[in-house]
């Protein structure tokens, strides 16, 4: 029997039941009285432009048109749309934090899809038929699609902050000589038998979540601004709001709705500084605005493409003496996780292996491209495609099993993990290994797969993974939280911690019914606005169930606690002597000695006084528990992904066989929630191996902001899944539990590529892995 | 232009098919017909306009499928691709067909779509246009002057564009009989399972034993419109189709084509496998697979 | 634009209505009637989130369906597989079961497809239910846990059936 009443349990989702009826209620369900609609206007015509001549005068005379804005309509301040400015200390601010390089409107047109004006109306029709009046004149600029083009001598500025169009580079002063790692890696080459190096490019990826995107305005009669939006972080969208519109927090209100899917596109803001100016230019009117998909591919970030160098030295016995790295990512037209992505991408090399000596470089580059941001791994597919094909290149080279090597060279419990300073404190990986690889029954699949011939090739790769639980000590991880006991003994708990389907809420809920000792039905919860709850970062960094079941474990002990404190005086116990079983506290040993748990909640909120003595008949207070939790550690869950697929070696398309996908979680609070995020993230993570890219013409003209053109795989593409789930648990995570949310998506792109390389013995370099580029490969090695 | 909403234009919604010629009559090219609509709303949504559509969805009388062993197949312009997908008689008798409906677009756009909207359409990658143009087939134009049938070799006259004048409507489809001896398959190479094709092909074939007597073949996407592979189809009559054979026969069907790069693939990439993509239709149709 | 005068049944209920050409389905039945169960997802009939079922038995895109040619037919969305008292559909009921919803969004498409798929092949492979799900796009779930879900349903409904 488990030692938990649900924590280890699959209970059902809090809101499932709304969703499969279609009641939940997303952003653009959301209809209230008097509402006006508003059409931002994009421009289509360049990837880089001036606006010379703007004229709304027709669009403004149209039928149903309330207002049209051009740029000096809206606040010209510039802001940042992502959260990396307020999640560091001031002191690293200007080394690390985003700086403001945003405008609502703009006349500088910097990637296609940017937004040049806005129209409210009546209706969403009537704004979309007044846009089609609008005049513009441009003034074409250069376009620069990658990082050498925009930093080429005499290219157009994009922002005067960032002199020659570097976004970013690791700075010195934290980063000697602009490098992250350890040890001399030139020195460390000399000791090497063989070096394995190549340049690789990683493409743009989109979260491509299912709810397009959609927000609702208020500016009401009492100075309130109320914005309802499916945010992932609420609780930072407030004061960047407050701070848009110099306005006090107090008058800043964001309402979370049901959110679609996130993946990271909603980490910040996407267009809540539009809905909220266009709000307050329209005072008393709620404004809506429900984007088209093809605006989601141009207007919330993308995953950061670019072009990845690395070299890997190894002696004959496989030591890996020095690892030498450089990510050049293409930022797209705005700063937004220019610093984050670029340090994380080296983070990831460096928390997976033992080098002798690391030295990576991460640099970003402004282009004329929609803005890259965060998307689920932050850095760690790119990484994974590049460490974990060249280890697998040396391992061939050494004639050592790619298994073998992973178990003997990845770092373990006490080395310092993906940011120095935090030495690992649970590592199951090698566990993960072994049950992964007797899963896909790896060796005999190996010496099979070696020895075929034919057309069709079949090939098992494996690729494995680090990530984190939360952020910390990179950027800030704070979460509040409250709980309160209702008069029956029943409690509510509220945090700002954001649900964006992964089911965060159901197991928070979880973790505070186990805390607290009371069944899952007493617990409810409250969430989703901004004024209910005390501050939560908001969700990204897989620190959700880590860093807000933290919180919501010690809220529900400091509630347990006073719940304790009272019993043991009405028991006349010490209250390290009590326990609770069914909301009956009672003596250990003694279970005759017992006061009901609602016996005191009660008389908490109904201390009557005695008509006598005129003395309280119970101890007064309602309980109300709290916490304002810093993690102390950010426990990374490690996982090994294998793969087997077939390579058709006339036409060069990849069949996807079976995947194996292990993790070590520390611990499984709802099951069934984990094999969702992992079955979830391996559609994403094998879609970017394979298919998944946002491309462009040489105009910057994105070709493909559709699904009919941006393919990801389908249910009927997917492989067999196995999920191995290693429960090792952690010291610091709650009830020994380690994120789960992104690490599912990481490691399935090494190994769908190192399942190729298995098969056909040709290693693609560019992601996707599409068959043009594997036939292409395969007829120059048979022409060679 | 937004996904979310529609151009602006008058419907028309005749119920007959006299009713519906006289709207073309007198509209002609300011009226575009729709039957199940999938591609004409996208393309409204993407900037297309017209002054008036006419949608012919509540004319009982286009709605049928018939075959006879004699006198082969019949097409109504409402026949849905999922009809076509539940005919015993297409799945048995017209394989190449069956099969392309099978893959073809979504279920749901299998439910509204017609199979004389996707010849209509003319578009290169259609994949049922594939398979119906190595079948073999007319279409019947209707229009008040009275009825024409067209050849599908003369349907398509370039991108998008077809042997259709404006004042007339598409009303049916006419597949011949099968002959003795002939089978026919579908094959198709996408990026993943739903996808418009990148490359698509359909054979036809008349086999006498293992000897080839007559053959179609139909590629797409890899021209303006989906073309016949006329050199390749000499070349196969007369032979005995062995594995060896076919590799030699279709070693050359990329100097017959004139594919280009855009979305979906390249024109490298489809020329290096339309000869391999060919053979192993030909394969599939005569079970050598 | 001259309007069209429908009626159509919504989940059982009778609407007449009055309507521009240019309006979808999805936008008759989000805005006119107010029942959002019935999702704006792409607009183009690539993701599915649009699905209703047509005529208790064919599921199509109401967002490349123009509301006035849809005169006489009755529709069911999500919300109308749901029985007065609050019983799920079966097909619900085992979404809700298999832990097969994350976001949602999807949902209501997914378990109207599920549904044309049962009402035609009461008993489907694992291979047919994952290419009938073909159109309806999830980005959550890997589709793993929405195949059991409608696997299990299928036989569930064909017991009760039996």
């Amino acid at each position: 029997m488990s030692e938990f009443r649900t924590v280890g349990k699959s209970e059902i989702k809090i809101d499932v039941k709304a969703k499969v009826t279609g009641r939940a209620v997303y952003a653009a369900d959301i209809n209230l009285p008097g509402t006006l609609h508003a059409k931002i206007v994009r421009c289509y015509e360049h990837a880089h432009a001036k606006v010379k001549s703007l004229d709304l005068s027709a669009a403004a005379k149209m039928p149903g048109v309330v207002k049209v804005f051009a740029p000096g309509d809206l606040t010209t301040k510039f802001y940042n749309q992502s959260v990396i400015d307020i999640m560091v200390s001031k002191d690293m601010r200007g080394m690390l934090g985003d700086i403001e390089d945003q405008k609502i409107l703009t006349d500088h047109v910097k990637h296609y899809g940017d937004g040049i004006a806005a129209i409210v109306a009546t209706s969403e029709e009537a704004a979309e038929r007044a846009s089609e009046r609008i005049k513009v004149e441009y003034e074409p600029l250069p376009v620069y699609l990658n990082a050498a083009e925009s930093s080429q001598e005499g290219a157009v500025q994009f922002t005067p902050q960032k002199p020659g169009n570097m976004a970013f580079e690791l700075p010195e002063p934290a980063f000697p000589n602009n490098t992250l790692g350890w040890g001399d890696a030139d020195e460390g080459f000399k000791e090497a038998d063989i070096i394995v190096e190549d340049n690789f490019y990683t493409s743009k990826q989109k979260q491509a979540q299912m709810e397009p995107n959609s927000y609702i305005a208020l500016y009401d009669d009492d100075g309130l601004l109320s914005c309802w939006t499916s945010t992932q972080m609420p609780k930072s969208v407030q004061p960047k709001i407050a701070k848009l519109f110099n306005l006090p927090m107090s008058r800043v209100r964001i309402i979370q709705t049901v959110v679609g899917g996130g993946f990271g596109a909603r980490l910040g803001m996407v267009l809540e500084p539009h809905i909220c100016a266009l709000a307050m230019a329209l005072p008393g009117r709620p404004i809506k605005v429900q984007s088209p998909r093809e605006e989601d591919w141009l207007t919330s970030p993308s995953r950061h493409p670019g072009d990845y160098w690395m070299k890997m030295g190894f002696k004959k016995d496989g030591t890996p003496v020095a690892c030498d790295a450089k990510f050049v990512n293409y930022k797209g037209g705005y700063y937004l996780d220019g610093s984050g992505v670029a340090f994380t991408t080296g983070g990831w090399v460096s928390g997976l292996y033992k080098f002798g000596a690391l030295r990576y470089k991460g640099e970003s580059y402004f282009t004329n491209q929609p803005v890259c941001g965060a998307y689920r791994g932050y850095g760690n597919p790119q990484t994974n495609f590049v460490l974990e094909q060249l280890v697998d290149r040396a391992c061939h080279e050494l004639n050592i099993d790619p298994v073998e090597w992973r178990k003997k060279w990845h770092k373990d419990v006490g080395d310092d993990g993906w940011c120095a300073g935090v030495p690992y404190a649970s590592c199951a990986l090698d566990e993960v290994l072994d049950e992964g690889a007797k899963a896909i029954d790896w060796k005999a699949k190996r010496e099979r797969y070696a020895k075929q011939t034919g057309v069709k090739r079949r090939g098992v790769g494996v690729a494995v993974m680090v990530h984190t639980s939360g952020a910390m000590p990179m950027l800030l991880e704070h979460t509040v939280c409250s709980v309160r006991l209702n008069e029956d003994a029943t409690a509510v708990v509220a945090f700002a911690c954001s649900d964006m389907g992964q089911g965060s809420h159901t197991t928070l809920r979880q973790i505070a019914a186990e805390t607290l000792g009371f069944p899952l039905e007493d617990v409810s919860l409250s969430v989703g606005d901004s004024n209910d709850a005390g501050y939560d970062i908001g969700a990204h960094a897989s620190r959700t169930l880590y860093v807000g079941g933290g919180a919501v474990m010690a809220a529900c002990k400091d509630a347990l606690k006073q719940l304790l404190e009272r019993a043991a005086m009405l028991l006349e116990a010490n209250p390290d002597d009590l326990e609770i079983e069914d909301k009956q506290i009672f003596v250990k040993g003694s279970p005759d000695r017992k006061v009901a748990a609602a016996e005191i909640c009660s008389g908490g909120v109904y201390p009557f006084l005695n008509p006598q003595t005129g003395a309280p008949e119970s101890i007064p207070g309602q309980i109300l528990g709290y916490s304002s939790f810093n993690p102390m550690h950010n426990s990374p869950p490690f996982g090994a992904c294998f793969v087997e697929l077939e390579v058709d070696t006339e036409t060069g398309e990849i069949k996807l066989i079976e995947m194996v996908n292990g993790h070590d979680i520390g611990r499984a609070i709802n099951p069934a929630v984990v094999e969702g995020q992992l079955e979830g993230g391996a559609q994403q993570g094998l879609g970017m191996a394979l298919t998944e890219e946002l491309y462009f013409d040489t105009d910057g003209k994105v070709l493909n902001n559709s699904f009919t053109d941006y393919k990801m795989l389908g249910p009927s593409d997917m492989p067999k899944i196995t999920n191995i789930i290693i429960e090792n648990p952690d010291p610091h995570g709650p009830f020994g539990a380690k994120s789960v949310g992104e690490a599912g998506l990481v490691a399935p792109v090494g190994a769908t590529a190192n399942a190729i390389y298995n098969a056909i013995g040709i290693q693609i370099t560019e992601l996707p892995i599409t068959p043009e580029k594997i036939l292409k490969a395969l007829n120059e090695k048979r022409a060679n | 232009m937004s996904t979310r909403i529609l151009t602006e234009f008058e419907l028309l919604t005749p119920k007959t098919i006299p009713e519906a010629l006289d709207i073309l009559d007198e509209f002609r090219d300011s009226v575009t017909p729709i039957a199940g609509g999938t591609d004409v709303l996208v393309a409204m949504k993407f900037g297309f306009s017209t002054e008036y559509a006419m949608s012919i969805s509540a004319i009982p009388d286009l709605d049928y499928l018939s075959f006879d062993p004699d006198k082969g197949l019949r097409i109504g312009a409402n026949t849905t691709i999922a009809q076509i997908l539940d005919s015993k008689a297409i799945k048995q008798h017209y394989s190449a067909l069956w099969q392309s409906a099978k893959i073809f677009a979504t279920p749901q756009i299998r439910n509204s779509a017609t199979l004389l909207g996707n010849l209509l359409r003319a578009s290169p990658a259609g994949d049922c246009s594939c398979a119906i143009y190595a079948l073999g087939g007319s279409i019947v134009l209707a229009s008040k002057q009275g009825e024409r049938e067209v050849d599908i070799d003369d349907l398509w006259i370039s991108y998008q564009k077809t042997e259709r004048r404006t004042d007339e409507l598409a009303i049916e489809l006419r597949v011949p009989a099968p002959r003795t001896g002939s089978t026919s398959a579908f094959k198709r190479l996408t990026r993943v399972n739903e996808d418009l094709a990148k490359l698509n092909v359909a054979v036809n074939l008349v086999m006498d034993t293992d000897r080839c007597t007559d053959a179609r073949i139909a590629m797409g996407c890899v021209a303006p419109t989906p073309i016949r592979l006329r050199e390749t189809e000499k070349k196969l009559i007369g032979q005995e189709l062995d594995g060896t054979a076919l590799k030699r026969i279709t070693a050359s069907v990329k100097d017959e084509i004139n594919p280009i790069d855009d979305q979906r693939s390249t024109a490298e990439y489809r020329k290096s496998v339309s000869g391999v993509f060919l053979r192993r239709a030909i394969e599939q149709a005569c079970g050598l697979s | 634009m001259k309007k069209h005068s429908i009626s159509l049944e919504v989940n059982g209920t009778a609407h007449q209505l009055t309507i521009q050409p240019n309006k979808t389905l999805l936008d008759i039945l989000r805005d006119e009637l107010n029942m959002p169960e019935t999702k704006y997802g792409c607009g183009t009939g690539e993701c599915g989130a649009c699905t209703v079922l047509v005529d208790d038995r064919k599921v199509i895109n109401s967002c490349l369906t123009l509301a006035a040619t849809m005169d006489g037919k009755s529709i069911t969305t999500a919300a109308g597989l749901q029985t007065a008292d609050g019983t799920l559909h079966p097909i619900q009921e085992a979404f809700v079961e298999n832990a097969a919803v994350q976001c949602g969004y999807c949902t209501p498409g997914m378990v109207l497809k599920s549904v044309g798929l049962l009402k035609n092949n009461p008993n489907p492979s694992e291979d047919e239910i994952r290419e009938w799900l073909e159109g309806n796009i999830c980005r959550c779930t890997g589709y793993e846990k929405i195949v059991t879900a409608v696997q299990l349903a299928g036989k569930k409904m064909a017991q009760a059936g039996s």
